[in-house]
């Protein structure tokens, strides 16, 4: 019992500590109280996984949190097959990740801060994924968020990272308000919040309707597209996805956190989590499927023409996270959970490359700025390569099996599953050509940074590249638990290990159609390589003339769609000028005032003496009060 | 109409004319002595309840009492500079419309009240028999003794404010 | 009626007279005392005599009515004097520092406070509506000069008038409110009321209605409900802080005990035709309370229309129209009370001499150079949020869902949304805090006992918030179905 506590615990404790003490005690000694904090959980978290491996779900509550009449809250976690799988991929990732920070963030002012945000980072996104009831995982769902402000705007006196914060933060608000209404809407149907009495319950909600604005709309289908809500924002799917990309403002451990761990992967956590209700709503499913397609492709093409290296895998993120739904919204949800647990290794290992990349550069990132460094940066440029083989998914590199397997649960999925498959065999495309160029463009060819630069690379310490290489060990072995039986009898171990929680996905199709699904990922995959190669090693002018000749593309791309843009005019500017002029100008007063003021002698000049108390704005609120007492009255003579 | 009808119309119109002086007066002298013509009317308004103790009560103290007073305080202020400003702001077309719906509405709606309340125990002869005072007397200390009592803490209350706000020195 | 009757009444209202006494005493020790920590440590001293007393009516006593039915003592009147108590006891704690720095540190200023309180417990215990509305001037009288209390600053001058003299058009409206109800019903006794709605069977009465709403409009300028609020951002303003947040509670509960009671008693058969009334109110001032905080730069004006929203989700638990919606409103009003005072405590700690310490940029980089005064305050805008688990997370769901429960589930939608709203006006202040460099170096004013202040409401905000279970029984208890 103790031991499942203790797993989100240390890294609390870890918080606790360091931000109390930091300061004035620990200071540069923080990674002291950090990293085994956090390396406890993850031998906790194994045997927690070897105790459901051998059949044990733990399901405890822990604490009664509200018991008062008919209003009762508890609190407890479950540890089912789902969850141990997440608690390995969160505690893993993150320990690696620690290790790493030690060196990259050494010597910042803010070190034990760091140290501090970070654990409690995990700590939320622990919480999230062991919570069995609706309540707590709502709470490590803004947990998880307030976390990813404070540390994507860690480097705070850079604008644009207080910005990129600040982004995360309002977008994900848009999200989390569908969530939260979700959260409320299940406990109205079921009458509580905990997961197994509403999943066992889930009878209850079939033909019941909900009358929003005359429109009878399915009950079930209202909730679960609410859900669906807070994973859009939190995994960063159309159309909230804009915040990720800029998420990378924060420090490199906090991207590789953020779009490995953590965070990112709550929302197609949770869609799975709550596959026994989005099971029941089709709608709800092909909503699902339909957003992580179009992603998918979507940001992969951004992804093709970005120069910044953290910007082309941030977009690759948002793309990849694109294929899960794909996965959860044709109710393969242990595809979409099996690709989430490679991609966590192969994604940290691309984003803390690439921080090795910027920091041998000194906060380099433009990519055309780089070239030539495998012969600097020998492990960086190997681990880089491994990545790259799992991401664009050549066999047996641990992304090929994930993606594969997505890939025939979508071509099997029916006809809609035929397009999305289709979807997803161009975005596989993408995605092999934009990692490609990401590796010739930084490894290969000349240096084109300044001599300085050049004068100053080094390969990374061993603090950076051990984490590296451990990483690299799981992106590419991490698929190898689930061959897909084609190749192998009972070579499917995820599946089946998660099959009591998620299920068995429908789907039909012959031997000879998988084997053309995954031949078609393959050559996809070698050709993106192909181009690549061709456009950046061989004829390395060609992106030029490529960039001319479709100008009008290129730059569309290259503004990402102008999406950034399209919000700012229609959401951002105008709230600000409604809330600063006229909301702020009439209620406070001033447009009262002005009103007042003006209308009986409509060019009389205002006059100072208004401001006087006794004569100033005093007669002007009772006046509002007076006619706030006539509208009422007014409206029960007229309304009723 | 009878002739309580027809007094009661004068009084009331009345009041209604003599209020508005007493906000429209640019000199505040004015205005005190309007108001003091204006408690006379109310008092009247009271004999018509039958409680002769309260009018006379109206005409002592607020007429004969409080008025004073406030003569006292104008004389003291200097309110030269006041009389010289416009006042209520040019708000006061806004106000007169609020005024005449208000007065609209409460026609619309007082004016076909149909319920008359069960009357309390004191009624016009039980008041007789006994005697104005010793009525209000028994019932102010008896029934309604809580109230009474809150009303003078309310008062001491009133005095402190105006020691602390106008004399307690300040460095 | 005999006069033996009347000594058992006086025991009932033992706790007012204790505290009383107490203001008088303060005012003649005025005299001879030199050092106003003593005056407060009476102040202390005799509210908690009077806590105490109230505690031994509570065990000793059933709920029972005294003084013609005009004064009832019961587990409704009972927490909210309780938190009127807490309420009193806060604010001299964080006055008293305070008070010297701004040159008002006088005597009166505990007396007046406990006038003050007393007519709020007076309004917790009215049964009549002669008694009500006097409570009400009691208590308001005594808010309107300590809002009034810094002679020498414009500002708070202007606060004074403009609340005396808006709070005169609201005590108009109310006495307007009360005669239409007399005139109708015969009676201005809340039980007698309701039962000669009853009798008279004038419940459908647009007249009843009337008086109903100027009551609701009275009510409602007390505890700030648009459109009726324009008074409290600039009184909160003007004000002297630890008045502040006394008048952010105080009157506000005092305003919501006095609704309650009215509405569930007196008009309890009505409740369709208040709600129509309450309904969009509710609405308009969380949207008003919510929306404007967001512009604004001074903290006092926006805790103020902080205030102004967090009435709009109390009076959630009134529309819900059951007794427990009322114990939700009520237990709102207690956890509104720590998570208040406890910032408005920050503020005050920030001003000192020459130095006002009320804008949002005085708070940047708050945490760097005071990690844990900016925590208490993280803590403090957290629970003003909702976010678990702070107390404030158990005040909102608690509220919400009991309009839940009574059918009105748009409106928790609505409260939701308003609640998402205000995270950013709160959260503001916290990223103000740790997320930028400060300007200029601020020091705070310390004293012991603002940090036994700050101390209480911190751990009862994160205890409320932790084990909620202990304060919802108690109400619960209190407000019986």
């Amino acid at each position: 019992m103790l031991k499942y506590i203790l797993i989100p615990l240390l890294p609390l404790l870890s918080f606790i500590i360091n931000i109390l003490f930091g300061r004035n005690f620990i200071k540069d000694k923080a990674h002291w109280i950090a990293v085994p904090a956090v390396a406890g959980s993850f031998i906790l978290a194994v045997s927690a996984f070897m105790d459901v491996q051998a059949g044990n779900v733990i399901n405890v509550n822990i604490y009664n949190w509200i018991v008062s009449g008919n209003f009762n809250v508890t609190i407890g976690f479950l540890i089912d097959q789902l969850t141990a799988i997440m608690l390995i991929v969160v505690t893993s990732i993150s320990t690696l990740i620690f290790i790493y920070s030690i060196g990259y963030m050494h010597g910042d002012g803010g070190y034990y801060r760091f140290f501090s945000y970070l654990s409690l980072f995990v700590f939320s996104m622990l919480m999230l994924v062991m919570a069995n009831n609706f309540l707590l995982l709502y709470f490590g769902w803004e947990a998880v968020g307030l976390c990813s402000y404070f540390l994507i705007g860690f480097w705070f006196h850079k604008k644009s990272a207080a910005d990129a914060g600040k982004k995360a933060f309002i977008v994900n608000r848009f999200g989390d308000f569908g969530f939260g209404l979700g959260v409320i809407l299940v406990y109205l149907t079921f009458g509580s919040l905990d997961y197994l009495k509403i999943f066992s319950n889930t009878g209850i909600v079939l033909g019941q309707t909900i009358n929003i604005f005359g429109n009878d709309i399915d009950l079930i289908t209202l909730i679960c597209l609410m859900l669906f809500c807070g994973a859009i924002g939190k995994s960063a799917q159309i159309p909230l996805h804009v915040w990720l990309p800029d998420a990378m403002e924060g420090p490199t451990p906090v991207s590789a956190l953020i779009h490995a761990a953590t965070m990112v992967t709550a929302g197609v956590f949770m869609v799975a989590r709550c596959n026994p209700l989005f099971s029941l709503s089709h709608t709800a499913m092909n909503t699902v499927a339909v957003v992580g397609g179009v992603t998918a492709i979507f940001a992969a093409t951004i992804a093709l023409v970005q120069n910044d290296i953290k910007r082309v895998i941030a977009y690759s993120t948002v793309s990849q996270l694109g294929y899960m739904f794909l996965a959860l919204g044709v109710g393969a949800y242990s595809a979409g959970i099996f690709h989430l647990y490679t991609h966590a290794y192969f994604k940290a290992l691309l984003f803390l490359g690439s921080g090795s990349v910027i920091h041998a550069l000194h906060n380099e990132q433009n990519m055309q700025n780089m070239g030539g460094l495998k012969k600097y940066m020998p492990i960086t440029y190997g681990v880089f390569i491994l990545a790259t083989l799992s991401i664009t998914g050549i066999p047996p590199f641990a992304g090929f099996f994930s993606k594969d397997e997505i890939l025939w649960r979508a071509y099997s999925g029916g006809e809609l599953g035929k397009f999305l498959w289709l979807l997803a065999t161009v975005a596989a495309l993408l995605t092999a050509f934009y990692s490609w160029r990401l590796i010739f463009l930084t490894f290969h060819g000349r240096f084109r940074g300044t001599h300085e630069q050049e004068h100053h690379l080094h390969e990374s310490p061993r603090v950076i590249t051990v984490p590296l290489m451990l990483l690299a060990i799981g992106a590419v072995a991490a698929g190898w638990v689930g061959i897909p039986p084609l190749l192998m009898e009972h070579g499917d171990k995820i599946g089946e290990f998660l099959a009591p929680v998620l299920g068995h996905p429908h789907g039909e199709g012959s031997h000879a159609e998988e084997m053309m699904v995954m031949g078609m990922s393959i050559l996809v995959a070698a050709a993106g390589w192909f181009i690549a190669y061709q456009m950046y090693v061989k004829k390395t002018d060609l992106p030029m003339k490529v960039g001319a000749m479709f100008q009008p593309l290129y730059k569309l791309l290259y503004n990402k769609y102008y999406v950034d843009e399209l919000y700012s005019r229609i959401f951002v500017q105008p709230v600000l000028k409604l809330s600063d002029k006229v909301i702020l100008g009439f209620f406070d007063a001033k447009i009262i005032e002005g009103v007042v003021n003006g209308v009986p002698n409509l060019i009389g000049a205002f006059s100072n003496k208004f401001r006087k108390i006794q004569t100033g704005l005093l007669s002007n609120y009772g006046l509002v009060m007076a006619i706030g007492a006539l509208a009422i009255i007014g409206y029960i003579i007229f309304m009723r | 109409m009878s002739t309580p009808q027809v007094l009661f119309a004068y009084f009331a119109v009345a009041m209604t004319i003599l209020s508005l002086l007493v906000v429209t007066r640019r000199n505040p002298v004015h205005s005190v002595l309007w108001m003091l013509v204006l408690f006379i009317h109310i008092a009247a308004l009271y004999l018509f309840l039958n409680a002769e103790f309260i009018a006379a009560i109206q005409i002592i103290i607020y007429a004969g009492a409080i008025l004073v007073l406030f003569l006292f305080v104008i004389m003291l202020l200097n309110l030269r500079k006041e009389e010289t400003e416009k006042r209520f702001q040019k708000q006061w077309l806004y106000s007169i419309a609020i005024s005449v719906l208000f007065v609209f509405f409460l026609v619309l709606i007082v004016g076909n009240i149909t319920v008359i309340p069960p009357p309390g125990p004191y009624t016009a002869d039980v008041i007789k028999s006994e005697g104005h005072i010793m009525t209000v007397g028994k019932v102010l200390y008896s029934e309604f003794l809580l109230p009474f009592e809150i009303a003078s803490l309310i008062l001491l209350v009133a005095i402190i404010g105006a020691v602390v706000l106008a004399k307690k020195r300040i460095e | 009626m005999n006069t033996a009757n009347y000594l058992v009444d006086i025991t009932m209202i033992m706790p007012e007279l204790t505290l009383i006494c107490v203001a008088l005493i303060l005012l003649l020790l005025d005299l001879v005392v030199k050092n106003k920590e003593v005056l407060a440590a009476v102040g202390i001293a005799g509210t908690l005599v009077a806590l105490y007393g109230t505690y031994k009516l509570f065990v000793f006593h059933a709920p029972q009515s005294v003084f013609a039915d005009m004064f009832v003592l019961d587990g409704y009147s009972n927490f909210f004097k309780l938190i009127f108590y807490l309420n009193i006891i806060l604010t001299i704690l964080i006055s008293l520092k305070y008070m010297t720095i701004e040159k008002a540190s006088f005597g009166e200023y505990y007396s007046l406070l406990i006038f003050a309180t007393t007519g709020m417990m007076i309004m917790a215990s009215a049964a009549d509506l002669i008694v009500l509305y006097l409570g009400l001037e009691l208590m308001a009288l005594s808010t309107y000069i300590l809002a009034g209390l810094m002679r020498k600053q414009l500002r708070s001058n202007e606060a004074a008038l403009k609340y005396f003299f808006l709070g005169a058009f609201s005590s108009a409206i109310l006495l307007y409110g009360i005669s239409m109800t007399y005139g109708l019903t015969g009676t201005t006794n809340l039980r007698e009321i309701a039962a000669a709605l009853q009798t008279l069977n004038i419940m459908e009465s647009p007249a009843v209605f009337l008086g109903l709403i100027f009551l609701i409009v009275a009510f409602g300028f007390k505890v700030a409900l648009a459109p009726f609020h324009m008074w409290a951002p600039d009184v909160y303003e003007g004000a002297p802080t630890s008045i502040t947040a006394f008048m952010s509670v105080g009157p506000k509960a005092a305003g919501f005990a006095v609704m309650g009671r009215v509405l569930f008693e007196a008009f309890g058969g009505m409740q369709m035709q208040w709600n129509s009334i309450l309904i969009p109110l509710a609405v308009i001032t969380m949207a008003v309370g919510s929306i404007i905080a967001l512009a604004q730069t001074n903290i006092k004006r926006m805790l103020a229309y902080s205030s102004i929203a967090h009435a709009g989700y109390m009076l959630l638990g009134i529309i819900a129209g059951t007794p427990e919606g009322l114990a939700s409103t009520a237990n709102y009003l207690m956890i509104y009370m720590f998570m208040n005072i406890g910032a408005f405590a920050i503020v005050i700690m920030l001003r000192r001499e020459g130095f006002q310490g009320e804008n949002l940029d005085d708070y940047m980089g708050l945490a760097k150079s005071h990690p844990l005064a900016s925590a208490l305050m993280l803590i403090f805008m957290f629970s003003l949020t909702g976010i678990p688990p702070t107390a404030g997370f158990i005040g909102k769901f608690y509220v919400f869902m009991e309009v839940i429960r009574s059918g009105y589930t748009y409106l928790a939608i609505i409260a939701v949304i308003f609640s998402v709203i205000s995270a950013f006006f709160y959260l503001r202040v916290v990223m103000y805090m740790y997320m930028k460099d400060p300007k200029e170096d601020v020091t705070l004013t310390t004293s012991s006992t603002l940090s036994i202040a700050l101390a209480i409401t911190a751990i009862m905000v994160l205890i409320l918030g932790i084990f909620p279970s202990f304060l919802l029984n108690l109400v619960r208890s209190s407000i019986p179905g």
